[in-house]
């Protein structure tokens, strides 16, 4: 009885099934964007004219190159959540005039602080075997707390012209920032899809003791993503402050954890060695647009913390009674 | 011989007793392989029931299912009768069936007295009541006959103490049913002493004992009915002495050994050695070793489970730091390269490691068969470097080895354990190493994949490369080696050619470090 | 691994650093710092480290289990919220009750959909902030009379605080080392899998560990509510890492199944002091960030874990 009943579903069309496996594996993000813009649609038809999604869009860039660097980490099963204290320093370097120097040598010391920063994650994640999460939010204490002390001493203020205008100025009616995004984005998308070091990443994501007892290099890939991870936290820190014309305390404050929500949201998962960089992509901008949503509501700040919390959980949950019915 | 006479009557069921325990028509599969198919027999109460069969027959699945660790997927286990179905071992134990696990399941940081009874301390005002569990776990030592202070905690243990307190555990037990999976792998002869009075107490007390074993001395001595299974299918269940030693090593393996095993190849003529290990000590303390693997060759570290070879094998792949000595890999061409130094360099020496648990240390598990074969191909590559996978030659590989498959975008996780096993050892074929370090080469593999496995292995020795292997199997060291080395506590204690070699001798230097007094039988 | 640490350390953790830094803190300000043991800086102390104590202890019982729970600060945040927004009879039970639910979907989520505990926790502390925060933007309100009097009176000459100490470290205690709940913790989180291999059961324990972290985070809560009278939204933000920092400071092992209540005690005295002296020692408030997150650093490097990641 129960094999005549196994040999029936086993005859049903193959493609069907194939086709049914893909949609139930697509990212949540692009279900999701697609059901928020229809959404907004009925409910706040303004909200999709071009140029605000274009506005939205370029909100949404700055998040968009942390995810990046995000999912790049979340894929290797760590996580970075120093993005903030990364922002904060970075502003402050950059506004406070506290450093007596030209606006290029600023952006690189920026950049060598992003490399340091990360450099130090990963040797605390891979060397010391530390928790990421732990060691990025120590990260935050102490790049907050320095920052925070040294401001005591000297406000933030402008921001460098060239940021400015990387953050403000548009190519016709395409905004700079939205270029900066997909030059970020898309070299990075086909280098993890074609070298080597994309491989490996696949490989740790899907089981990383595998990965160790067979000899890939799994401490240097952990340091490069943290690495690049903070690297492109500085990147986006640049947006940031271009965007808002001066320095500030608060700025990326909520990139860490936006960048955490998109990625989940964009189809990575813990342990699964899938994950590409359109679903994170796709994902911070619906984040953006779902913010703006939530604010056309009249959910301010709270409304959103609440939004990012509730995704967090619920792709995690979806993501593992998914994954846990794919094992079964 | 009242011993005897107690066999005899346990072994003639009365017409119309209740069996104790019935299995009927029980199958459990894991992913796509089949650990049980339609098993079928009963034990009885006050009777020592024997389950025995080759590694991967499928004995430790089934007790699991008699413990509630998990359901069988079809058939029903019946209790006095009644069919019953436990969803957790608390559920099992709770119903009266007692289980002394393979794997040790003593909690490090717990004492003696607390692990002993977790899961049903005994009460007092709703707290744990915890001189009531120290004087009863002291009872409970005792009758078992082990010398420990309940107070102990278990980490502090050596090996073969925490196996007597695990086998004491399941005497604490208030059950009805003990289950004992592989109890004396770990245990001395004093050890074995004390459980087998343990065992003839229990079975006096009416309860019903099932004992997994290959060691067919045990079988004999303890055991009034014995169940053979093999590859997950029930062989036959009888009276233990209606069965002779030869009868049932037929019943278990069932086959000549001869076909399982592909023929030696010549000895080398040259001893051009690949793998040269000089006073190695690769645990603590430990005993130093110094051996040589030449090409063409398959060397088998063989012994009881925890002396060390293991720590051996992993010391030399690099997972694990060596305290002295050190090791050689030779190329082609004479040049050595250091090992023992991080995993990554081995690897890059040209030698691949193939851990004993593919589930966990040796697959990715959800992704395909290609890109589990393709990682291997770039072995040594930069990470910057662009990734070339050569579908053809994953292809090629899989047919070769016989790999049985939708095609190579399976992911590894739906195919059988052997065809798992095969894809672990691809990789390493297909990264162009000429030296493997494997552990149980065939861990739960079916016995067709075993002879492929073996075979792939002589060829890949044959064209030159060089294999050393531990394996828990005797048989599989003595129908596979070239030469088997024998470690006890750690120290190389003889050194055998694989065709001279027989059971009872790599036993006995393994236990006792010498070889047998008696011409074996 | 366990093995080996469990050899070294024993069940406790307790070892050089977590026993031999508090003492050395001690020393130094007693040296350095001539106000140090005036009554009313010891007073001081007690009152500043009593809510991260028994934030402290709540984070033990996870970490045991080998669990994290860094929404616990957001925890003592909302009690504060709701302490000020609820009819004054019902304020301490609806916090109790808000505590309760929280711990519910961290030990829910963790136990039954195996989400990590860390991405569980970040989740709650994030939402749980959100929601504080539309309860009351700012701080403000007035907290009733009863908590206030109980976080401040004193009684035989003993701060409330010192009252509150005791009384935490005692029911914790109880818990861990008298009940047979304390014993499956310890067994659970030196691996899961044998623990139900023999018969203890699971998923319960781990819920009921994430129930007793959030309630902690209720306790403190409504001490700190009580000291300083008045509902703060953003009143426990530094409770999640600080927490953690105690309880690794003292020995405990994040892994699980190695802690002890001493260990908690210990570290979180260790952080007091600390935060004390840079007090008293004049150096700026803006670096007890940078101190908490090297000290963090330090803490989680004397672990020994076999996981990279998260």
């Amino acid at each position: 009885m129960t094999g005549a009943i196994v040999k029936e579903s086993a005859a049903s069309p193959h493609w069907l099934k194939m086709v049914g496996a893909r949609l139930a594996n697509l990212p949540i993000s692009y279900i999701g964007t697609a059901a928020l813009l229809v959404g907004a649609g009925l409910a706040r038809p303004a909200l999709l004219q071009p140029f605000l999604l274009l506005l939205i869009l370029r909100q949404a860039a700055p998040l968009g190159i942390a995810v990046i660097g995000q999912s790049l980490c979340i894929r290797l099963l760590s996580l970075d959540l120093s993005f903030g204290g990364v922002a904060m320093a970075v502003s402050y370097v950059l506004t406070s005039g506290y450093l007596p120097f030209s606006e290029p040598v600023l952006i690189a010391l920026c950049l060598l602080l992003g490399l340091a920063v990360g450099a130090i994650n990963a040797f605390f994640i891979a060397h010391l075997r530390a928790s990421s999460v732990i060691v990025t939010l120590a990260m935050v204490l102490i790049l907050g707390g320095v920052v925070t002390a040294f401001s005591q001493l000297r406000s933030p203020g402008e921001s460098p012209e060239l940021l400015r205008y990387i953050g403000q100025a548009r190519i016709g009616i395409l905004p700079v920032t939205v270029l900066v995004w997909a030059a970020a984005l898309i070299p990075m998308a086909l280098f993890l899809r074609l070298s080597v070091f994309g491989r490996y990443v696949d490989a740790i994501g899907a089981n990383p003791r595998a990965a160790w007892a067979s000899g890939i290099p799994y401490i240097r890939a952990i340091y490069a993503a943290h690495i690049l991870s903070s690297l492109f936290a500085v990147l986006s820190a640049f947006l940031l402050v271009g965007f808002v014309g001066f320095g500030s305390l608060s700025i990326g404050a909520d990139l860490a954890l936006n960048s955490l929500a998109a990625v989940i949201l964009g189809g990575v998962t813990f342990g699964s060695g899938k994950g590409g960089m359109l679903g994170p992509a796709a994902a911070a901008f619906m984040l953006m647009f779902s913010f703006n949503l939530l604010t056309s509501f009249g959910l301010g700040e709270p409304g959103k913390e609440m939004a990012q919390g509730a995704i967090i959980a619920l792709a995690a949950i979806a993501y593992s009674a998914r994954s846990a019915r794919q094992w079964a | 011989m009242s011993l005897l006479a107690l066999k005899e009557r346990s072994a003639a069921h009365p017409a119309g007793r209740t069996p104790k325990v019935e299995f009927r028509n029980i199958t459990k599969r894991f992913d796509s392989t089949e650990a049980l198919s339609v098993v079928s027999f009963a034990g009885m109460a006050g009777s020592v029931h024997a389950i025995t069969g080759e590694n991967g027959a499928g004995k430790s699945t089934l007790m699991k299912l008699l413990a509630g660790v998990y359901p069988p997927d079809s058939g029903e286990i019946l209790f006095d009768g009644r069919a019953i179905r436990f969803d957790s071992p608390a559920a099992a134990r709770a119903a009266g069936v007692s289980t002394v696990f393979q794997e040790l399941t003593l909690l490090p940081n717990l004492t003696i007295a607390e692990n002993l009874f977790l899961g049903r301390e005994p009460r007092r005002f709703g707290f744990a009541d915890r001189s009531a569990m120290r004087r009863q776990a002291h009872a409970v030592l005792q009758r078992v006959g082990v010398d420990l202070h309940p107070d102990v905690t278990c980490g502090d243990l050596a090996i073969a103490e925490q196996h007597l307190v695990e086998i004491a555990k399941g005497a604490a037990a208030q059950a009805d049913i003990v289950i004992y999976d592989e109890p004396t792998a770990a245990l001395d002869a004093p050890g074995v002493d004390k459980l087998a009075r343990l065992i003839e107490d229990q079975r006096r007390a009416g309860k019903l004992v099932f004992y997994i074993s290959h060691r067919l001395d045990e079988i004999f001595r303890l055991c009034d009915m014995t169940t053979v299974l093999k590859d997950g299918k029930h062989v036959r269940t009888c009276p233990t002495a209606d069965l002779t030693h030869d009868a049932l090593v037929s019943l278990m393996v069932g086959r000549e050994l001869a076909r399982l095993y592909p023929e030696r190849g010549a000895k080398p003529s040259t001893a051009e050695a690949a793998l040269r290990v000089t006073d190695f000590v690769a645990r603590p303390g430990g005993a130093a070793v110094s051996f040589a693997v030449a090409r063409g060759e398959i060397v088998g570290l063989a012994g009881i489970e925890g002396h060390g070879q293991r720590e051996i094998i992993r010391a030399l792949a690099g997972l694990a730091p060596h305290m002295a000595g050190g090791a050689l890999k030779f190329d082609r061409d004479g040049s050595a390269k250091p090992l023992g130094g991080s995993i990554v360099a081995t690897a890059r020496a040209g030698v691949g490691f193939v851990p004993e648990d593919r589930k966990t240390e040796g697959l990715y598990q959800p992704l395909s068969i290609q890109e589990n074969i393709g990682l291997g191909m770039l072995r040594g590559a930069s990470m910057m470097a662009r990734a070339k996978i050569d579908r053809n030659r994953v292809r090629a590989l899989m047919q070769q080895m016989n790999v049985r498959a939708r095609d190579d975008r399976q992911s590894v996780s739906s195919l059988s354990g052997g065809n798992q096993q095969k894809v672990m050892i691809g990789r390493w074929l297909a990264s162009g190493v000429d030296v493997l370090l494997i552990e149980e080469p065939t861990r739960g593999v079916d016995v067709g994949a075993k002879a492929e496995i073996y075979r792939l292995l002589r060829a890949f020795v044959d064209a030159g490369g060089a294999a050393l292997i531990t394996s828990s199997e005797l048989t599989e060291h003595i129908g596979l080696c070239d030469r088997i080395l024998i470690i006890r506590e750690g120290a190389i204690v003889a050194e055998l050619a694989g065709e001279e070699a027989t059971e009872e001798t790599v036993m006995s230097y393994a236990l006792i470090g010498r070889p047998p007094e008696r011409a074996s039988r | 691994m366990s093995a080996v640490s469990v050899r070294r350390l024993g069940r406790t953790g307790l070892g050089l650093v977590s026993l031999g830094l508090p003492l050395a803190m001690f020393v130094l300000l007693s040296a350095r710092a001539p106000d140090f043991f005036g009554l009313q800086n010891i007073a001081n102390v007690n009152s500043q480290i009593t809510a991260l104590l028994i934030v402290a202890l709540g984070q033990l019982v996870v970490a045991l289990i080998g669990g994290i729970d860094i929404s616990v600060g957001s925890v003592v945040s909302l009690t504060s919220v709701l302490l000020v927004l609820v009819d004054p009879a019902l304020a301490v039970p609806a916090a109790l009750g808000a505590a309760c639910a929280i711990g519910l979907a961290n030990g829910i989520g963790v136990a039954f959909f195996n989400v990590h505990p860390l991405i569980m926790t970040l989740a709650t502390m994030t939402f749980v902030q959100g929601l504080a925060l539309l309860f009351v933007s700012s701080a403000g309100g007035t907290a009733p009379a009863a908590v206030v009097m109980l976080a401040r009176a004193s009684f035989g000459g003993f701060p409330a605080a010192f009252f509150w100490c005791v009384l935490a470290i005692g029911v914790v205690s109880i818990i861990l080392y008298k009940s047979r709940f304390g014993l499956r913790v310890f067994a659970i989180g030196a691996n899961a899998q044998s623990a139900a291999l023999s018969g203890a059961g699971v998923s319960g324990p781990r819920i009921a560990c994430y129930i007793l972290c959030s309630l902690a985070g209720a306790v403190a809560g409504i001490y700190l509510t009580g000291r300083i009278a008045t509902g703060d939204p953003t009143l426990g933000q530094a409770f999640g890492l600080d927490s953690v920092t105690a309880i690794a400071l003292g020995g405990v092992q994040l892994s699980g199944g190695v802690g002890s209540v001493a260990g908690a005690v210990l570290g979180t005295i260790t952080l007091g002091l600390i935060a004390n002296g840079m007090n008293l020692l004049g150096v700026s408030p803006f670096f007890h960030a940078v101190v908490t997150g090297c000290l963090l650093l330090g803490a989680i490097s004397l672990q020994r874990r076999k996981v990279i990641g998260v």
